[in-house]
């Protein structure tokens, strides 16, 4: 009898254990796309048991899901609103952000289109939909063809505050699910425009542009001269504890922050 | 066999008892699941309106509603210099050969200065956006603190419930500080209209006949744009911040709406219309082609093919059916999509006004997967259709001595009619409701289409009603508004299939008076 009790709380216990040993990891697509799972490999590795779950649909997805309590870690590209913290509260969650790594965010257009260069107040005019033709900025002619990130993305508001003044995308931009889906319709479009994460601009028939005459890299990024730059977050409810810490510490020591660095993020140090 | 399953009882019930009993049970689940979805669909989904109306009483309340009539200035005035553009790109394409460099560059010049006009309006709207949003917010950030008071209340957590501090708001004041900076307006448009007055008065004199023809239209939008002038200023002197929204404003905001604008720092507004033109021109578009092809099989299969060929090409299109339709969605980018817009780009197709196509996701290419993925649908309810329609009809028009091309047109397709327009309708619902291959394919632009461009309007990029539930779905916190939006949506779809479907049923049970 007393054997049969022992087994049955030592399975208990163990069953206990499985469940707190996946990590379950919700948001950003910029984030969640490429370098979340290395990380999440690269810690494997030494950890064995840890079993990972990485849905990334975009940051507010991410945020939603701390706020919901279906997630361990939200991934996002955007810091939390102030309403979304005080909705937080009132369901009991608090709020905790750790910066992972940073990122510039590139504007790319089609290889065959001429122009190379942008300023600040042409992304914006583009973007909103106060200039439509490609002639007004540049000599050949040509509906534009905007693409942005979809509503859930951090990258889709992080954009409207760094580029467009808060304002609102024009009614005609088509809105993609990832980075990868921008990249792969500009490469195809010689009237596309799109943004992506610094991680993704390796690609055919992409050109990246400069703005101001500046390049986004890590070093433009640093030195702030490039206009579009801003950091990665980890959000969690409450500090983090457990294993989740034991990640997001992985994931700040040299070894984690060398992967940022391989992806083609900026390294926070 | 009959004596023995009388034999058979379990608790005085008989096996054909319990066989009837499984059976019923399983209608009565799927009876009691529909229910239940309908019921959790609108139990989610009508808290919408409520919601919105108080959300645009907010929007009222903190002022962005008066802030907004500027906004819609600085947007005329932005689609002005749209509308100038054009005549400044039909100059530049259509010029006589005299119209020198030094020319061109004046003509851009002008144009800049038209776009300059505009700037103090948006310094100044700016401005008033910035107070204005600043206070919803906080109003929001303070409902929220209060909300977590009652509950620590209510949970007995004195000590925390006190240390949290509600701010106080006086809308009044907000909206006395808007209404005193009016003047500045007023001085900042009699300056616009100065400078617009001026520019139109410089005009270039613009050498080709295209650019003039333009020039006139815009001359005429600059009237208008003008004479609305005291319009706005008017709407701005009598504006309320306090005067109460009707629950018809949101009612009205839903379902005639043409902004679905969601994560906006502006506001979000949740406008159906966009959705439902680009559902319904997909759905145009896939059962233009899927009706002919559907009916145009069911009749040759059931009419004229011999017994090999039936066997060989029922199967072959009722298995498009099992396609799973991401597959199809995702032939519908590479292949489809891509060879739409290389064909379009070629040299010999360029004189139809709308090529090249630059978007390879649009409506075409959806409506063509989805029409792909109806026929069997249509195909096979329509034949059904044509077999159910009695031998006796047929073999009387032979007998009258029509040949079989005219039996089928005149006799059979008639007698099936009411079947076959049953068979499109669910065809329809069927397109109506898909939702992966719209998500991948139709470009997700939240816009109503471009109507002006004639039969280019099928080739623009559009959003779904389904397409936008799948889509942000997975953002929105439950019970939100944007949660809510996205259930009415879904509510919408449901009343639509249900009218379909109704009228397909209806439509079937006229069939059998036929036969009859």
């Amino acid at each position: 009898m007393m054997k049969k009790v022992g087994l049955l709380i030592i399975s208990l216990c163990f069953s206990h254990l499985g469940l707190a040993q996946k990590l379950v990891l919700k948001g950003s697509d910029t984030l969640g796309a490429k370098l979340v799972p290395m990380w999440a490999e690269a810690y494997q590795r030494v950890n064995h048991s840890i079993k990972f779950e990485i849905a990334a649909e975009g940051s507010t997805t991410g945020i939603a899901a701390i706020m919901n309590k279906t997630a361990d870690i939200g991934m996002s590209s955007r810091p939390v609103q102030s309403t979304e913290i005080s909705e937080a509260l009132t369901k009991n969650v608090n709020f905790e952000s750790t910066t992972v790594a940073y990122d510039a965010i590139a504007v790319v257009v089609n290889e065959a289109n001429p122009v190379s260069n942008l300023n600040q107040a042409e992304v914006e005019s583009i973007f909103t939909g106060d200039v439509v033709d490609w002639g007004e900025v540049n000599d050949e002619d040509g509906v534009i063809s905007v693409y942005t990130r979809n509503t859930a993305s951090g990258t889709f508001q992080d954009w409207k505050k760094m580029a467009m003044h808060k304002r609102d995308y024009a009614l005609s931009s088509q809105k993609m699910a990832g980075n990868e889906q921008i990249v792969a319709e500009v490469a195809k479009n010689k009237m596309g425009i799109g943004y992506v994460g610094l991680a993704y601009v390796e690609a055919l028939g992409l050109k990246i542009l400069s703005i101001d005459g500046v390049l986004p890299n890590a070093e433009s990024a640093r030195a702030k001269t490039y206009p579009y730059a801003r950091p990665l977050f980890f959000y969690t409810d409450g500090k983090p504890k457990g294993e989740i810490k034991k990640f997001i510490d992985f994931v700040l020591s040299a070894e984690g922050q060398k992967i940022v660095n391989e992806v083609g993020f900026i390294p926070i140090q | 066999m009959l004596t023995a399953s009388r034999r058979f009882r379990v608790w005085g019930w008989s096996g054909d008892d319990l066989i009837r009993l499984f059976f019923q049970g399983n209608a009565l689940v799927a009876i009691l699941v529909l229910g239940l979805i309908t019921i959790f669909l609108f139990r989610e989904g009508m808290g919408f309106f409520p919601q919105y109306q108080k959300e645009l009483q907010l929007y009222r309340k903190s002022g962005l509603e008066f802030v907004e009539v500027m906004r819609q200035q600085v947007e005329a005035h932005k689609a002005l210099s749209r509308l100038l553009f054009q005549v400044e790109k039909a100059e530049r394409q259509n010029a006589t050969p005299t119209v020198t460099s030094q020319q061109k560059i004046a003509f851009k010049n002008y144009l800049a200065q038209f776009r300059k006009i505009i700037v103090p309006l948006i310094d100044l709207e700016m401005e008033w956006e910035k107070v204005a949003v600043d206070l919803r917010d906080r109003y929001r950030v303070a409902q929220d603190k209060k909300e977590r008071k009652e509950a620590l209340l209510q949970s007995g957590k004195f000590q925390e419930e006190e240390q949290i501090r509600i701010e106080t708001f006086d809308f009044q004041k907000n909206a006395n500080f808007l209404k005193d900076t009016l003047p500045r307006y007023h001085q900042i448009n009699r300056v616009i209209s100065d400078e617009i007055n001026r520019l139109i008065n410089q005009a270039p004199h613009w050498t080709s006949s295209k650019a003039n023809e333009q020039w006139d239209e815009f001359r005429e939008s600059v009237t208008r744009y003008l004479s609305q002038m005291p319009h706005r200023e008017k709407q701005l002197e009598e504006w309320n911040a306090f005067e109460p929204v009707p629950w018809i404003r949101a009612l009205a905001g839903f379902l005639l709406g043409k902004e679905w604008i969601t994560q906006s720092f502006w506001n979000d507004f949740y406008g159906i219309l966009p959705l439902l033109t680009g559902s319904f021109l997909i759905a145009s578009v896939a059962l233009a082609l899927a009706v002919p092809l559907g009916i145009g099989a069911a009749i040759y299969v059931s009419q004229i093919a011999s017994k090999t060929e039936q066997k060989w090409i029922k199967p072959c299109i009722e298995f498009i059916a099992t396609i799973p339709s991401v597959v199809l969605g995702f032939f519908g980018i590479v292949v489809l999509g891509e060879g739409i817009r290389w064909l379009t780009q070629q040299e010999f197709l360029s004189w139809v006004p709308f090529f090249p196509v630059h978007n390879r996701l649009n409506i075409f290419t959806a409506g063509c997967l989805l029409g792909f993925m109806a026929v069997p649908t249509i195909f096979t309810l329509a034949e059904d259709a044509l077999n159910n329609v009695p031998r006796i009809f047929k073999e009387a028009s032979f007998a009258l001595g029509a040949n079989s091309l005219q039996t089928i047109l005149k006799i059979m397709v008639p007698a099936a009619l009411s079947g076959i327009m049953a068979a499109v309708l669910l065809g329809f619902g069927r397109v109506i409701g898909e939702t992966m291959v719209v998500l991948l394919v139709a470009g997700n632009r939240i816009a109503i289409p471009d109507f002006t461009q004639g039969l280019g309007v099928f080739f623009q990029p559009a959003h779904t009603m389904t397409g936008i539930i799948a889509q942000e779905m997975g953002e929105v916190v439950r019970g939100s508004l944007h949660y809510r939006a996205l259930f009415m949506v879904g509510i919408l779809l449901f009343l639509i299939s249900l009218t379909v479907n109704y009228f397909a049923q209806s439509l079937v049970k006229r069939f059998k008076i036929s036969i009859g």
